[in-house]
């Protein structure tokens, strides 16, 4: 039974700087994991989905956590930030709304508590929640190896199921986010069987930028999770609402555009057809919400 | 791969030095090197909360940690909590409201509940409840954990003098 199994053998690597790790990629990338809080990779490694010869242990490399303001007036979240310090980070809290309410939705405290913004992008499962909110508030990510460093916009990350563009030797070091400009603001809203400790049966996440003077969309981002093979952006969508009013036939027309741009699979969680009821009704919510907080003085009017 | 690494664990205020196989997680070498079976293996996925204990007074799920990694670290475990023989306020508290039937998940609502009321004293049902998403219990139907962790509580804030 596979929930008495131990975890495959490997050799553990330890680091303790990031130029440390990109070496030992250097040298063992196609065997090795990286281990960052592990509740993922761990549990691969249990159920012998992948049995890498070497981990890579990152829990002791410092310069790989916490959140730091940039200049810009955007931030950058070192790889190995846990969600509970995500969700806990007053930069966070304040500017990226979005991100801190969609990492306060994963797990419990034990798994935030140990779980990274690195490792729910990195597993790049079409049901993490931080890619969406990621993806609306133009993240990008570094990806550093021995040979340089490259930015990729999070959007751009998973070429397919399951994957990252990282290459072997590339280890991912930071998230950075642009400033959020005024009137604007994000919102995350996510379906599940229990209200807690479950996979995302779908999540969207709807970041607005307000025109106050014209009482328009002046711009619209929407994430997906859990409705396509990987993490995805609306484009479609945005392109209806820019612009425009945020009216009911409006946000009605979003919503099946969203639904005409998404691929959600059956499973035994919930059917491709529930899937999409759930995207129709979620993305009309979502960027109301996000409407509301992008322009909080205009309440139900439109 | 034969490579047993020595490693320092401080469990409970004590420093064990022990060989342990890099692939062991924290769970088994508390379970089976060092004899400490509070906290118990079920799930084995972090959904059940049985194996919690606090690594630096946060808990975490000790199955999906690797032993290795917890060097350097303050690990408390359920065996740390009574002091010379007295159990711990939160322990008396499951006891008193009858949050235990069976035991096998009270270890880790206890540690848990240690963690929720350092942070956070005085806590309402809904802190309670969000704090405690990441444990099951199939005896008591959560209600007198629920008083349990409430009394500990306002008990631990009578005791604090304020």
């Amino acid at each position: 039974m596979s929930y008495l199994r131990r975890l495959p053998k490997f050799e553990y690597l330890a680091t303790r700087s990031i130029d440390e790790a990109c070496d030992l990629l250097a040298v063992h990338g196609n065997q090795a994991g990286l281990l960052a809080g592990g509740t993922d990779l761990l549990l691969k490694m249990r159920r012998r989905e992948t049995s890498p010869a070497y981990i890579i242990g990152l829990k002791g490399v410092a310069e790989l956590s916490g959140v730091r303001t940039l200049a810009d007036g955007g931030i950058a979240i070192g790889a190995m930030t846990t969600i509970q310090a995500l969700m806990s980070s007053p930069v966070v809290r304040e500017k990226y709304g979005v991100l801190a309410e969609a990492a306060a939705g994963i797990g419990g405290p034990e798994l935030r508590n140990v779980a990274t913004i690195g490792g729910n992008l990195a597993g790049a499962l079409p049901c993490a929640d931080l890619p969406p909110a990621l993806i609306t508030l133009g993240a990008k990510v570094r990806l550093k190896s021995r040979n340089g460093e490259r930015v990729v916009p999070v959007e751009d990350l998973f070429p397919q199921f399951g994957m990252t563009v990282a290459r072997p030797d590339e280890l991912l070091t930071t998230i950075q986010l642009p400033n959020v400009p005024s009137f604007s603001g994000g919102v995350y809203l996510k379906f599940h069987d229990r209200q807690s400790m479950d996979m995302t049966t779908v999540g969207v996440s709807a970041f607005v930028t307000w025109d106050q003077a014209n009482r328009v969309f002046r711009d619209v981002k929407i994430g997906l999770a859990s409705s396509a093979p990987v993490p995805m952006r609306a484009r479609k969508a945005e392109a209806v609402l820019r612009g425009r009013a945020c009216a009911d036939d409006t946000l009605e027309e979003a919503a099946l555009a969203v639904c005409e741009e998404a691929d959600p699979r059956s499973s035994w969680r919930a059917t491709r057809e529930f899937r999409f009821d759930l995207l129709r009704s979620l993305t009309k919510r979502a960027i109301k919400g996000a409407r509301d907080k992008a322009a909080p003085m205009i309440g139900e009017a439109s | 791969m034969k490579k047993l690494l020595p490693i320092s664990l401080r469990v409970n205020g004590e420093t064990h030095d022990v060989l342990v196989a890099p692939w062991r997680t924290l769970l088994e070498v508390l379970r089976e090197t060092l004899g400490l079976t509070g906290a118990k293996r079920s799930c084995q996925e972090g959904q059940c909360g049985t194996c919690t204990v606090l690594i630096d007074g946060k808990p975490i799920n000790s199955c999906l940690y690797l032993a290795v990694e917890a060097q350097g670290k303050d690990i408390q475990t359920i065996e740390g909590l009574a002091k010379g023989g007295a159990l711990d306020q939160i322990q008396k508290s499951f006891v008193q409201k009858g949050g235990i039937q069976c035991g096998f998940c009270t270890p880790g609502f206890v540690l848990a509940t240690k963690s929720l009321l350092n942070d956070n004293p005085s806590p309402s049902e809904d802190d309670i409840r969000t704090a405690m998403v990441g444990h099951l219990c199939r005896c008591t139907g959560y209600v007198q954990i629920i008083e349990a962790i409430q009394d500990a509580a306002s008990q631990l804030r009578h005791e604090g003098g304020s």
